[in-house]
């Protein structure tokens, strides 16, 4: 290392100074916030707008916090891989297709007058029977039940996306030491563990949570704006159901990464329990007609259930039936979420700093 | 004038997990600079290193670095020292630019700032036409270098090395021993180089702490831990040894190493006069060509030191 510039070669101290962690802030703020929700929830009775507050408040505390350097970096991980692209790509047409089709929809609702229109490659159609179809047959509505089912499509493609993110997200940081570099700088486990959830749950949100409420706000634009004063429950649903969502696939997924480390066994792992597991539930209670019950081996399925009753969908309107009660559903995911969390944190601990 | 703020301040410190005792009573005090910490597998040096950067609590006793109490200041304690790992711990698929200017985030600074200091720091450890470069195509010298990058970007009075120079040719050894020595005696950073090549201690430190199964047996400055020993000597001759080795045997005179080409090392007895080498050697028809005060090496006295506190080992 022959000096070849003296003058950048020499070295220079760095007379910023750096932030603390902020682990005491965080809690503190946290407690704030929940005072505050409180409060809020009993002066005005507005939970969902105050919990909406709350969650939007933590997360630029989150934002401000070490946790964050270890999320965007995840998320540029994931990103400057195509297959991501594609993947996001694929979840992007579910959107659009709804955007375009809730424009359809009302474009159809202005020619009621005609008794025939013209649409593209379908050719001449009767607006009132395009409007049926789009309204009661696709459910372009702004009903819950859209809501129900867009994220029903959009979860198919992040549930594959998940499956492949997995290691890239935790597993590479096991399985090449890069986790003992961010827990030998002034960092926690738990911003560590609260960075990669995050990522995760940004991604996740990007692909299901945030084009939801895009359509939401499309929908209250092109009918009324009587429609957001009178569906503001369901936009706390769709929040509500993106959280619960984040929170139970991002723990599932980060605990299998860190046993599993890489794809192939991730993604057989993942699959079993989403797939095959729905597979087998699906088989005895519809097919052998066991007990309902049965459905809780399917955690997607659980998951589905706690979303429609977030989304407050009516019982008979979900499908496959029968179900189980919701409250049992919750049970497990909250059961299957602490069992994961407790794995997580274990490796995570088992990870030495100075070998 | 109070004294300055010690680097490593321990007192009675203990650590065992279960049954086993890691560390036993450690007590010293150490002044800032350039600190070698040295000991065989199984001496402690790990536990105290992790102690020393706050991830493990001790079990027993006090300590403290510059001034911060050990067991209570975990994240404080690593915002004060840069920790260069003897193992890769590269986040595979960043740019080295990237890497170093994350660890700057991690350890608290702005963003912007993190990612000019990282341009800086690249370029002094003369990475800069490496920067852009995924971390996986740099060779192990590169490696070594962007280890160190990531331990001093967020400028920090410590720096604690784990094997620095593990898996490096000789020439990148002597250029990352030279770039050590620099930032401790030029930039005047405290260095604490834990590693079991003792020429490397020799070289940057001027301080040694030796643990031994998780005791204290030497601390205190290289110089005066090696100073020359009086009874120790290295005598060059040419000519038939072995009468005068007798010789010298019946005078009380240990030959502790011959390298058969001439070159003894011996220890003499108290009250030797160096003179009495040239008479006996005149008589037996052997000619001295040198005769040295032999210094001990750190090594040397490392092993010494092992074989005194561990005579079965």
């Amino acid at each position: 290392m022959a000096e070849l510039n003296p003058v950048l070669l020499r070295y220079r101290g760095w007379r910023g100074s750096l932030s603390d962690n902020g682990a005491t802030v965080t809690v503190l703020f946290g407690l704030g916030q929940f005072a505050l929700l409180g409060l809020a929830a009993i002066l005005t009775g507005y939970i969902q707008l105050a919990t909406l507050t709350l969650f939007m408040l933590n997360f630029s505390l989150v934002v401000r916090s070490r946790a964050w350097p270890v999320a965007r970096i995840a998320i540029e991980q994931l990103f400057c891989r195509r297959l991501f692209w594609g993947l996001y790509g694929l979840s992007l047409t579910v959107f659009l297709m709804y955007f375009f089709g809730q424009y359809l929809m009302s474009w159809a609702q202005n020619q009621l007058g005609e008794s025939e229109v013209r649409v593209g490659a379908v050719g001449k159609v009767n607006p009132k029977w395009l409007l049926d179809f789009l309204r009661n047959a696709l459910k372009f509505n702004g009903s819950a039940e859209m809501f129900r089912n867009f994220f029903w499509y959009e979860t198919n493609s992040v549930m594959i996306t998940l499956a492949l993110s997995g290691s890239v997200l935790i597993g590479n940081d096991l399985r090449h030491g890069s986790l003992s570099f961010y827990l030998s700088k002034p960092l926690e486990r738990w911003h560590y563990l609260l960075g990669k959830g995050l990522a995760v749950t940004g991604f996740l949100n990007l692909f299901t949570t945030l084009p939801a409420i895009v359509l939401f706000v499309q929908f209250g634009l092109l009918e009324s704006w009587d429609y957001f004063a009178d569906h503001s429950q369901l936009l706390f649903g769709i929040v509500a159901y993106g959280l619960v969502l984040s929170i139970h696939l991002t723990v599932i997924l980060l605990a299998l990464a860190s046993w599993l480390r890489n794809t192939v066994p991730l993604v057989m792992a993942w699959m079993t329990l989403f797939a095959f597991a729905q597979g087998v539930s699906s088989a005895l209670v519809d097919g052998l007609h066991y007990s309902p019950r049965w459905r809780l081996v399917d955690m997607w399925n659980c998951t589905f259930l706690i979303g429609n009753h977030l989304l407050s969908v009516p019982s008979e309107a979900i499908r496959p039936a029968p179900q189980p009660p919701v409250g049992e559903a919750a049970l497990v995911l909250g059961l299957v979420g602490f069992l994961c969390l407790t794995l997580l944190i274990l490796r995570v601990r088992a990870v030495e700093v100075v070998s | 004038m109070s004294d300055p703020v010690p680097l490593i301040e321990l007192e009675n410190l203990h650590r065992s997990f279960g049954s086993m005792q890691a560390l036993r009573g450690l007590t010293c005090r150490i002044p800032t600079g350039r600190v070698g910490l040295l000991g065989p597998n199984g001496a402690g040096k790990s536990t105290l290193l992790k102690i020393l950067l706050g991830l493990l609590p001790p079990s027993g006793g006090r300590g403290r670095v510059l001034g911060r109490e050990l067991g209570s200041a975990g994240s404080e304690l690593r915002q004060l020292i840069g920790y260069m790992p003897e193992a890769d711990g590269l986040v595979s698929g960043l740019r080295g630019v990237d890497y170093v200017a994350l660890a700057g985030e991690l350890c608290g600074m702005p963003r912007r700032e993190a990612r000019r200091r990282a341009h800086e720091v690249l370029t002094y450890l003369e990475l800069e036409d490496a920067r852009y470069r995924v971390l996986d195509e740099y060779s192990l010298g590169m490696k070594q270098r962007l280890k160190l990058a990531q331990a001093l970007v967020h400028d920090p009075p410590v720096l604690l090395l784990d094997e620095p120079t593990s898996g490096l040719d000789p020439s990148g050894r002597d250029a990352m021993l030279e770039l050590l020595g620099k930032l401790g005696r030029e930039h005047h950073k405290s260095l604490i180089l834990c590693t079991h090549l003792l020429g490397d201690v020799e070289r940057v430190c001027s301080t040694v702490l030796i643990l031994h199964k998780g005791r204290l047996l030497r601390q205190g400055a290289v110089s005066e831990l090696c100073a020359r020993r009086q009874d120790r000597y290295i005598l060059q001759i040419e000519g038939d040894p072995t009468a005068f080795r007798d010789e010298l045997t019946l005078e009380g005179v240990n030959v502790v190493a011959d390298n058969k080409r001439g070159e003894w090392r011996v220890t003499v007895p108290n009250g030797f006069v160096t003179r009495a080498f040239f008479s006996l050697a005149s008589n037996h028809g052997v000619l001295i060509r040198g005769l040295s005060v032999d210094d001990e090496s750190l090594e040397e006295l490392f092993y010494r030191v092992l074989a005194e506190a561990d005579p079965d080992g």
